[in-house]
C-alpha cells in the first residue's frame, strides 16, 4: 500500500493537493470534533470514480466532476451513517476516532474486493514542462495548482461570507450554543461533510494524476500527511491548516531532496510528534496543553 | 490433527498473546495505542537478527548472531520494551485521547518506514529469513513432530501469559491501571503517579507484543515489511473489543471469534455465482472480505455493544454482616 | 522548622495565576488552622476553583507559596501532594464510574507497597492478604456509616448525583488525609443529604482530618464552620466569623455585584 506513497516526491503540486485535503479534513473536524480517519478513503473513492468516468467518457472534466461528487457522497455517508449517530449516542471523540478507523479499513477492503489491490495506472497528458519562477512545471501541474488555489479561495469565501459558513462557524465554536440559537447542527455538519467531500474527492483525482497511479490504500497513505498538516496548523482551524499544509509540503520537498523521498512519511510524523508535544493545539496558537491544564 | 488445524491453533495462541498485551494498554490503562503492532514487529525482527547468523551479501542487517532461540526471544522482548518505553515517555507525558493515538500512529509509521527503507537495519524491503524450526535440533524433532511441539509451546506460553494477566487483573496494580482509564484526575487526587503508572502498563504491553513477535518469527521463519503493516492492529482491537475490553476471558473469546473464526471461515466462502472474475482473484479477495468484516464488526460493536460479549467483571462483595444492614437500611 | 501546634494545616501566601491577561488568582493569602473547618466563599469567578487547582498541584502557580503543615508544596505534582496528606475533591464528582462503589472506596487509599507491577504478579503473601482484608473491612464499615452498604456492588457511574457525593466523602474517609479541600460539595445536593454531609464533615474533624470547604451555599457554610474566608477577584477580601462578615461592606458589594449580574 505504501509504494505509491513512498515514491511520492514532494513539491508545489503535492503541497497544493495537500492543502485541499487538509482543509477539507479540518472542516470535518471543526463541525464534529472528530478526527475522521476515513478521510483518506474519500480521496481514494474520488480517484476511482474519476478513472471509471474518464474511461467511459474520455473527458477529464467529467472525471473531475465525478471525483468531486463521489467524494461528497462518500463523505456525507460517513457522517450520516457513522459519525453523526455516534455523536448523538454520546460517544467520546476517541471512540468515534476508532470507529472511523474501522470505516477506513472497511472501505479499503471493499475497494480491493471490487477493483483488486493492484496499482491502477492513470495519467493525463502532462504537456511540455515549462519554467515558472524556480519551478519546472507541466501545463497539467499548473492546472492542478491553479485549480487547488481557486477551490481553496472559494472554500474560504463560503466559510467567511455565506449564511451557511456562518452556521458552520457557529457549530464549530459551540455545538450546543448553535443548537440553542436554532441551527440544526446535524444538518450543518452533514452539509459540511458533503462540501469537504467534494473538495477531497477532487483532491483524490488530482493526486492520482500527479502520482500517475493509485490503489485502494493510496488515500490512507496521503491521509497520514494530511493529518500532519492539519495538526500542525491546528485541528478545526481552516486558515491555520492551510498554512500548515503549505509548510509541511515545503519541508517535505526539501527533506525529500536532501534525505530521500522514501522517508517522507517518517519525516512528516517526526514533525507531527514535535508539533503535538510542543504545541498540541497547532503552531499558531499560544495554548499549551498538559494533562490537567 | 491436520496440518491446517495445527497452523490455525498455533496462530491463535500467538494472536492471543498479542491481544492480551494490547488489553493491558487499551483494556486497562485505556489508551488507544496505534504503535502496538510495531512492538510485535520489533520482537520478530530482533529474534531473527539474533538467531540467523551473519548476513551473506547482498543481504545486509545488524548483529547477525546465532544465539539460542530462547535467549534471542528474551533480548527481543527487552528491545520491544525499550522502544515502548521511549514512545511512552514521549506520548504519555501530556497527551491523551486522539493526540496520543496520532503520535503513536506516527511512531509506528516511523518504525515501518525505517525497517522497510533503511537497508542496513533489517535488510529493508527484503526483510529477514532463515529461522527454521528453532530448538528442533536440540530436541531432535523431525518436521512433523516439530509442528506439534511448536503448537504445544505456543499454547503453553499463551496459558502462562494468561495466568500472569489473570494475576495482574485482580491485583492493586491492575486496579490502579483501571482508575486511570476511569478518571485520571481522581486517580491523581488519590495519590497515583499517573505518568509512571501508565508507562508501566505501556511497557508491559509492549513487552508482550515483542514476545508474541518472537514467537511469530519462529512460526513464520521470516519477517519482512509485507508480513506486517501498522493497521493490522485493527484486527487485534476488534478481538479485544468483541470479547470484552478489560476482561481477559473476554479477550480470549475475542481472539477465538475474530482471530480464528472470522479469519478461517472466510476461507470457506462459497464461490459466488455471477462474480466470476472475482472468484479467480480468490486469495486477495478473501483477505479483503475478512478485512471488511473485521472493520464492520469493530464499528458495530463500538456502537451497539462497546462492553463486548463478556463485559469486564467487577468484584461482588457478599459480606453477610453487611447484607443485614443493607436490608434494614 | 518545628511543626508546633500553632502551625496551620495550610498556609497560602501571595498565590498568583494568570491565563493570558486575566488574573484568575491574584495575590491570594490565607491560613487554615489544624483540626478545624475553614469555609471559603465568594462569587462566581472569584478564583476559588483555580486556587484549589494551584494548591493541589493540578495547575502550576505563577507566584506564591503554599505551605502544608509548614512544608512548601507549590510546584509539586498532584500525586505527590496527595501522598503527603492533602486531598482535594472536584466540583463535579469524579468517581471511577466503571468500578463498584466498594472498589471506589478501597482504591481511594493509595498503597505504596502494593501497587507495583511485581507485587501484582508475585505479591499476595499472608501479610498482603491480611492487609487487603483489613482494608476491605474498613471500606465496608465506612460505606455502612454513609448508608451506602446496599449500593456497594453497584457501578459508581450508575449512582445519582447526591449518592456520588457521598461516595466521594466515603473515599476521603478511607484515604484519611490530614487535610481535605472540598470543592462545592453541596452542588446538586438536596437539603436532607446536606445535613448528612455536614455530619460527615464533623466526622472528618473527629478522625483527624482538617477541612477546607469551598462553597456557594452560605447556609451550609454557616452550618459547618465559624471561620470563613471571602474571595473575590482572585484574592481574599475578608476573613472572620459570619456575623462580622455580614456587616462588611466589601463582602456585601462582592456578592451584591454578582446578584446584579444575575
Amino acid at each position: 500500500m505504501h509504494e505509491a506513497l513512498l515514491t511520492l516526491g514532494f513539491g508545489i503540486v503535492t503541497a497544493s493537493i495537500l492543502a485541499l485535503s487538509a482543509v477539507a479534513f479540518t472542516l470535518e473536524y471543526a463541525v464534529t470534533n472528530v478526527a475522521n480517519v476515513s478521510h483518506g478513503e474519500i480521496l481514494t473513492v474520488g480517484a476511482y470514480a474519476a478513472y471509471l468516468v474518464h474511461q467511459r467518457t474520455g473527458s477529464a472534466i467529467a472525471a473531475a466532476i465525478a471525483a468531486a461528487i463521489a467524494g461528497g457522497l462518500v463523505a456525507l455517508a460517513m457522517h450520516s451513517a457513522v459519525i453523526g449517530p455516534f455523536i448523538r449516542f454520546g460517544a467520546s471523540p476517541t471512540v468515534v476516532f476508532i470507529a472511523t478507523l474501522g470505516v477506513s479499513f472497511v472501505l479499503q477492503n471493499v475497494l480491493v474486493i471490487f477493483f483488486g489491490a493492484a496499482n491502477v495506472a492513470y495519467t493525463l497528458d502532462p504537456g511540455a514542462p515549462q519554467h515558472i519562477g524556480p519551478f519546472l512545471l507541466t501545463p497539467l501541474d499548473i492546472e492542478i495548482v491553479v485549480s487547488a488555489i481557486a477551490i481553496t479561495a472559494a472554500l474560504f469565501l463560503i466559510i467567511s461570507r455565506t449564511k451557511f459558513g456562518k452556521a458552520l462557524r457557529a457549530v464549530s465554536q459551540n455545538r450546543e450554543l448553535a443548537r440553542v440559537t436554532g441551527i440544526n447542527a446535524t444538518r450543518v455538519a452533514g452539509a459540511t461533510f458533503f462540501l469537504a467531500g467534494l473538495v477531497a474527492g477532487y483532491a483524490g483525482f488530482i493526486l492520482a494524476e500527479s502520482v500517475g497511479s493509485f490503489n485502494p490504500y493510496f488515500g490512507f497513505g496521503f491521509f497520514l500527511i494530511t493529518l500532519t498538516a492539519a495538526v500542525a496548523g491546528g485541528l478545526g482551524k481552516a486558515f491555520g491548516t492551510l498554512v500548515g499544509a503549505v509548510m509541511v509540503g515545503l519541508i517535505l520537498e526539501f527533506a525529500g531532496g536532501y534525505i530521500s523521498a522514501s522517508y517522507n512519511l517518517a519525516i512528516a510524523f517526526a514533525i507531527l510528534a514535535v508539533v503535538i508535544l510542543v504545541r498540541p493545539r497547532g503552531l499558531f496558537t499560544n495554548a499549551r496543553r498538559t494533562v490537567f491544564e | 490433527m491436520s496440518a491446517y488445524l495445527i497452523s490455525v491453533l498455533t496462530e491463535g495462541a500467538i494472536f492471543g498473546i498479542m491481544a492480551l498485551g494490547l488489553n493491558v494498554i487499551w483494556g486497562w490503562s485505556g489508551d488507544f495505542d496505534l504503535a502496538y503492532y510495531g512492538y510485535i514487529a520489533i520482537g520478530a525482527y530482533m529474534t531473527l537478527v539474533l538467531t540467523i547468523g551473519p548476513a551473506v551479501a547482498p543481504a545486509h542487517y545488524i548483529l547477525g548472531l546465532q544465539l539460542p532461540y530462547p535467549v534471542a526471544a528474551v533480548i527481543a522482548v527487552v528491545t520491544a520494551m525499550a522502544v515502548g518505553l521511549i514512545v511512552g515517555l514521549i506520548a504519555l507525558r501530556h497527551l491523551r485521547g486522539i493526540y496520543f493515538s496520532i503520535v503513536t500512529l506516527g511512531a509506528v509509521y516511523v518504525m515501518y518506514v525505517v525497517a522497510g527503507q533503511y537497508v542496513p537495519l533489517f535488510d529493508g524491503y527484503n526483510g529477514l529469513s532463515g529461522l527454521f524450526d528453532p530448538m528442533g535440533d536440540y530436541f531432535g524433532f523431525d518436521y512433523q513432530s516439530y509442528q506439534y511441539f511448536f503448537l504445544g509451546l505456543s499454547l503453553v506460553l499463551f496459558v502462562l501469559v494468561f495466568l500472569l494477566m489473570w494475576r495482574i487483573s485482580g491485583s492493586r496494580f491492575g486496579m490502579a491501571l483501571r482508575t486511570l482509564r476511569e478518571d485520571e484526575r481522581a486517580a491523581a487526587a488519590f495519590g497515583r503517579d499517573i505518568y509512571r503508572l501508565k508507562l508501566k502498563g505501556y511497557v508491559l504491553g509492549a513487552g508482550l507484543g515483542g514476545f508474541a513477535g518472537a514467537l511469530f518469527a519462529a512460526y513464520l521463519s521470516a519477517f519482512n515489511p509485507s508480513a506486517w503493516s501498522p493497521v493490522e492492529v485493527i484486527v487485534l482491537y476488534s478481538a479485544v473489543l468483541v470479547g470484552g475490553r478489560g476482561n481477559i476471558w473476554g479477550v480470549a473469546l475475542g481472539v477465538l471469534i475474530m482471530g480464528v473464526l472470522v479469519q478461517e471461515s472466510t476461507r470457506f466462502l462459497p464461490q459466488l455465482p455471477g462474480l466470476g472474475q472475482l472468484n479467480t482473484l480468490h486469495p486477495q479477495v478473501l483477505l479483503a472480505v475478512r478485512g471488511a468484516v473485521i472493520g464492520l464488526v469493530l464499528v458495530l460493536f463500538l456502537r451497539f455493544r462497546p462492553q463486548g460479549l463478556l463485559p469486564e467483571r467487577r468484584y461482588v462483595d457478599r459480606e453477610p454482616t453487611l447484607e443485614v444492614t443493607a436490608r434494614t437500611a | 522548622m518545628s511543626a508546633t501546634a500553632t502551625t496551620p494545616a495550610l498556609e497560602v501566601r501571595g498565590l498568583t495565576k494568570h491565563f493570558g491577561g486575566v488574573y484568575a488568582v491574584d495575590g491570594c493569602s490565607f491560613e487554615a488552622p489544624l483540626g478545624q473547618v475553614t469555609g471559603v466563599i465568594g462569587p462566581n469567578g472569584a478564583g476559588k476553583s483555580t486556587a484549589i487547582d494551584l494548591i493541589s498541584g493540578f495547575k502550576l502557580p505563577d507566584k506564591g507559596t503554599v505551605l502544608f503543615k509548614g512544608r512548601a508544596i507549590e510546584g509539586l505534582s498532584p500525586h505527590h501532594i496527595s501522598r503527603l496528606g492533602l486531598i482535594r475533591t472536584f466540583q463535579s464528582p469524579r468517581e471511577w464510574p466503571g468500578l463498584t462503589v466498594l472498589e471506589n472506596v478501597v482504591m481511594a487509599r493509595w498503597d505504596a507497597g502494593r501497587e507495583g507491577f511485581l507485587r501484582g504478579v508475585v505479591g499476595l503473601g499472608r501479610a498482603q492478604r491480611e492487609r487487603s482484608a483489613d482494608e476491605l473491612t474498613k471500606a465496608r464499615e465506612i460505606l455502612d456509616e454513609f448508608g451506602l452498604a446496599a449500593l456497594r456492588n453497584e457501578r459508581a457511574g450508575n449512582l445519582s448525583g447526591g449518592q456520588k457525593r457521598l461516595v466521594e466523602f466515603a473515599r476521603i474517609r478511607m484515604a484519611q488525609p490530614q487535610l481535605v479541600i472540598l470543592d462545592e460539595p453541596m452542588g446538586g445536593v438536596n437539603p436532607v443529604l446536606g445535613e448528612r454531609m455536614a455530619v460527615a464533615i464533623e466526622g472528618f474533624i473527629a478522625s483527624g482530618t482538617s477541612v477546607i470547604v469551598v462553597e456557594h451555599n452560605l447556609p451550609f457554610i454557616e452550618r459547618v464552620t465559624e471561620h470563613v474566608i471571602v474571595m473575590a477577584q482572585g484574592t481574599v477580601i475578608a476573613e472572620g466569623p459570619f456575623e462580622t462578615l455580614r456587616s462588611n461592606q466589601d463582602v456585601v458589594d462582592a456578592y451584591l455585584g454578582e446578584m446584579v449580574k444575575q
